[in-house]
């Protein structure tokens, strides 16, 4: 019986030590951001071998609120400007990104005006025959399919800059899908080939189409100029200036070989 | 006097457990069977092959002929239900269906098909009366078949198997849980009983056989050993096993 | 001896008040957290309330009412003929060795993790709904799919138990009365059984109310009073996982009032099972 009791013990005290010589960094927030940070986690960890950096998701308003209570070092946030509920954090830009429009590949539309965008998501606009011609899905009998609407749930920052750049006051319609990551949104419209939806620039694979609004196509060229300007930023967001291992992988984002990791994954440098 | 049942040359296994070895027995009608032996001798298991009530257990293996009115009863196109119905049983623990005392006697004839009410009433009197319970219950026919006594339960399970009119009636120790009054009525019961049907009765208690049955079959280890008229048996039996058994040498 | 005896009593004593302290701490927690708002709102104004929009200080649960609603009854429809022709298949026709492998195998479905059950609805069922019955996908009726399959095993597994624990001298007694084997199955088993049966499928109810990760993934989470079954609805559960990340202050206390309810649900439903399965004993 004493036995068990010392044995526990001193289990228990060596994992205490054990623990001390690995410094954590706890960084959450935005999901469009979280498979950047992912990556960049990994090239950080690789050359410092004694730090260990937990990525998560949660979305926007997870990042600012975990950064607000402690819970993590760094938030991340992408949105278009911060609300007030990030008010006293040190935010810092680390990348941008644009917001594309995605449809299933097979849907004919390639390009939709501002006022088409926001009649399609407020649902006035609800099937794809009134776009005119033979466009979107057809059913059996050749009918023309209506129209599933795909969206982030409110705390998204993907959600709320979309709000705030595209549809601008209107309102998203109440038969809207709500999809709870920038992942899953991809998943339901490269699956539904009537279905529109909107996700990070990021993470666009073949599977979905992203279609050009107002004749500006989402191309990286575009982007750059600046012609396709739907892009907010990602801010990364700390309770004041960070010492140590957690200020030393904010400064890895921001080096070139960090920038260059953003860009080659898709995203846009801050510079 | 004909015979009821012939037993040919029956073996029956249960996976490698050989249970009953080549058993030849003729019971004849309207006379009573006493099934006598030490436990594990196979003879309840001989009693529901008359029935085939060992065919759920999917692991038996039966060979070997019974005919039922010089009808094998295990040919392929034997329907199981008609057979239970010619031949039933009342089990070693009264096992009423948790249902009123009316509708455990009538659960065997509605699905045979009878259902007016006149006859179904007439059918209930009737066979409460030939298991000689009729007056204890006759004003709480509604009441729930498992409030009553032991030696109730069992009348009412013997009334239960009188419904179906069968020929046959297999009684596996029926009075084994009982106290003495509900037994010696149990017994009254067989003695008028045998009037109309043939009974086998399967019994540990060799006083019971000696005073209830025709004719008694000894069985040991799955054998049966000796066949005879109960005065034969019990006075000068043929086999010194069956004399170790009655005289209680073993049990 | 003894001394160590009482300790040991002592011991499990406090571990097993503390299971049932925790239990109260909860309760106590998600009443302290969300009772205010239903105060402030209303208990009707809060449940039946049909507008849920929080940025806008409206807080009506009504729709995600009925989506729960919806989406268990569908569930049950999905499951309870297949879990039920099981059950009375392995129990009653099938031989004791087939049915030593086979229980087990079922129960496995209910190890199969929640999000599993989502990503398949996503990937193999949404096609197939819409091409064969209309719609987007997400809806009641692939949530109702999904969530059958997911409480099967629960119904399953208990229905097998129940019909196994009916003493064999029932099915004895009514095949020696000329009962054919489904005759018997069908009036003495079965209503022999009917209590541990019901009991198990409201487990399984309790289980499909309380489902959150499959069903955000596969029922479309639009806050809509359903009109048909290929709408797209969102639950109580879906409803607080969704939000619960970011909301603060009133809509915070929202999202533990939705709690309360489900609690509650699951509370009442809990009573009813224990009460038919006592009074199944007492008979």
């Amino acid at each position: 019986m004493y036995r068990l009791i010392s044995v526990m013990l001193i289990l228990m005290v060596g994992m205490g030590c054990a623990r001390n010589n690995v410094e954590t960094i706890n960084i959450a927030g935005s999901t469009a951001f979280q498979p950047f940070a992912e990556k960049l986690a990994e090239e950080f960890m690789a050359v410092h071998p004694d730090v260990r950096v937990n990525v998560q998701g949660g979305g926007s308003a997870v990042g600012i609120q975990s950064a607000q209570s402690g819970v993590v070092q760094i938030g991340m946030a992408d949105i278009v400007t911060l609300p007030k509920e990030a008010e006293g954090l040190n935010s810092i830009v680390a990348a941008k990104d644009a917001i594309v429009i995605i449809v299933h590949p097979t849907n004919k539309v390639d390009n939709l005006s501002l006022q088409q965008i926001q009649d399609i998501f407020s649902g006035r606009l609800n099937n794809w025959a009134e776009l005119g011609g033979e466009k979107g899905e057809k059913g059996e009998k050749g009918e023309n399919k209506s129209i599933t609407v795909v969206s982030r749930e409110e705390g998204s920052g993907t959600r709320d800059s979309f709000h705030d750049m595209l549809l601008k006051g209107v309102q998203l319609s109440p038969h809207a899908l709500i999809q709870n990551s920038t992942g899953a949104v991809r998943l339901m419209v490269q699956s539904d080939p009537s279905a529109i939806g909107y996700i990070t620039h990021g993470v666009v694979t073949p599977d979905v189409k992203a279609i050009a609004i107002d004749g500006i196509a989402p191309s990286p060229e575009n982007i750059h100029a600046g012609k396709y300007n739907v892009v907010r930023p990602i801010f990364l967001l700390t309770k004041g200036e960070l010492k140590g291992k957690a200020g030393e992988f904010i400064d890895f984002i921001l080096s070139p070989q960090g920038q260059k990791i953003i860009a080659d994954n898709g995203l846009l440098p801050v510079k | 006097m004909e015979d009821k049942i012939v037993v040919k040359g029956l073996n029956l296994c249960f996976d490698t457990h050989h249970v009953l070895k080549s058993i030849d027995l003729n019971i004849r009608a309207n006379e009573i069977l006493s099934i006598i032996g030490p436990a594990n001798s196979g003879k309840t298991s001989f009693l529901r092959t008359l029935n085939r009530l060992n065919d759920i257990i999917s692991t038996v293996k039966i060979t070997g002929e019974i005919l039922l009115d010089g009808i094998d009863i295990y040919k392929k196109d034997i329907l199981l239900p008609w057979l239970r119905r010619k031949v039933g049983m009342v089990f070693a623990l009264p096992v009423p269906l948790p249902r009123s005392i009316f509708e455990n006697i009538v659960y065997g004839p509605r699905l045979n098909g009878v259902t007016s009410k006149a006859k179904l009433e007439e059918l209930v009197e009737k066979t409460l009366k030939a298991a000689f319970l009729w007056d204890e219950v006759k004003d709480r026919l509604h009441l729930s078949g498992t409030k009553l006594s032991g030696g109730q339960q069992q009348r009412l399970c013997i009334a239960r198997a009188l419904a179906l009119e069968p020929e046959v009636i297999l009684l596996d120790e029926p009075c084994s849980g009982l106290d003495p009054l509900s037994t010696s009525r149990i017994e009254e019961a067989l003695y008028e009983l045998k009037k109309q049907y043939t009974i086998v009765l399967v019994t540990n208690n060799t006083k019971q056989a000696a005073r209830v049955g025709d004719n008694v079959a000894f069985f040991l280890m799955g054998e049966m050993i000796e066949y005879g008229s109960t005065e034969q048996i019990f006075t000068v039996p043929h086999d010194k096993r069956t004399e170790d058994y009655i005289t209680g040498r073993f049990g | 001896m003894k001394y160590r005896e009482n300790l040991i009593q002592i011991g499990l004593l406090l571990t097993a008040l503390s299971t049932i302290a925790i239990l109260f701490l909860i309760a106590l927690f998600i009443l302290h957290e969300g009772l205010p708002i239903i105060l402030k709102v209303g208990i009707k104004g809060f449940i039946c309330g049909s507008h849920w929009s929080p940025q806008q200080g409206h807080f009506g649960i009504f729709p995600m009412i009925i989506g729960t609603v919806w989406i268990t009854i569908g569930a049950l429809l999905v499951s309870l003929p297949l879990s039920l022709s099981c059950a009375i298949y392995l129990s009653e026709f099938s031989t004791t060795k087939v049915r030593a492998v086979l229980k087990p195998v079922i129960e496995l479905l209910a190890g199969i993790p929640s999000v599993v059950y989502g990503f398949i609805g996503m990937v193999v069922l949404f096609p197939m709904v819409r091409n064969y019955f209309g719609g987007t996908g997400p809806c009641i009726l692939s949530a109702a799919i999904i969530l059958g399959i997911m409480i099967l095993p629960t119904i399953t597994s208990i229905a097998i138990d129940s019909l196994q624990a009916v003493p064999y001298s029932f099915r004895e007694g009514s095949l020696s009365l000329g009962a054919t084997r489904w005759q018997t199955i069908r009036m003495v088993i079965l209503p022999a059984a009917k209590s541990g049966i019901l009991s198990g499928i409201i487990l399984g109810v309790g289980r499909a109310v309380g489902e959150t990760m499959a069903v955000i993934m596969i029922a479309g989470n639009s806050v809509i009073i359903p009109g048909s079954f290929l709408d797209p609805v969102r639950t109580l559960t879906a409803n607080i996982a969704l939000e619960m990340n970011y909301a603060t202050g009133d809509h915070r206390q929202a999202l533990f009032a939705t709690g309360i309810v489900l609690f509650i649900a699951i509370i009442i439903l809990n009573i009813i099972a224990n009460t038919i399965a006592r009074r199944g004993v007492e008979k």
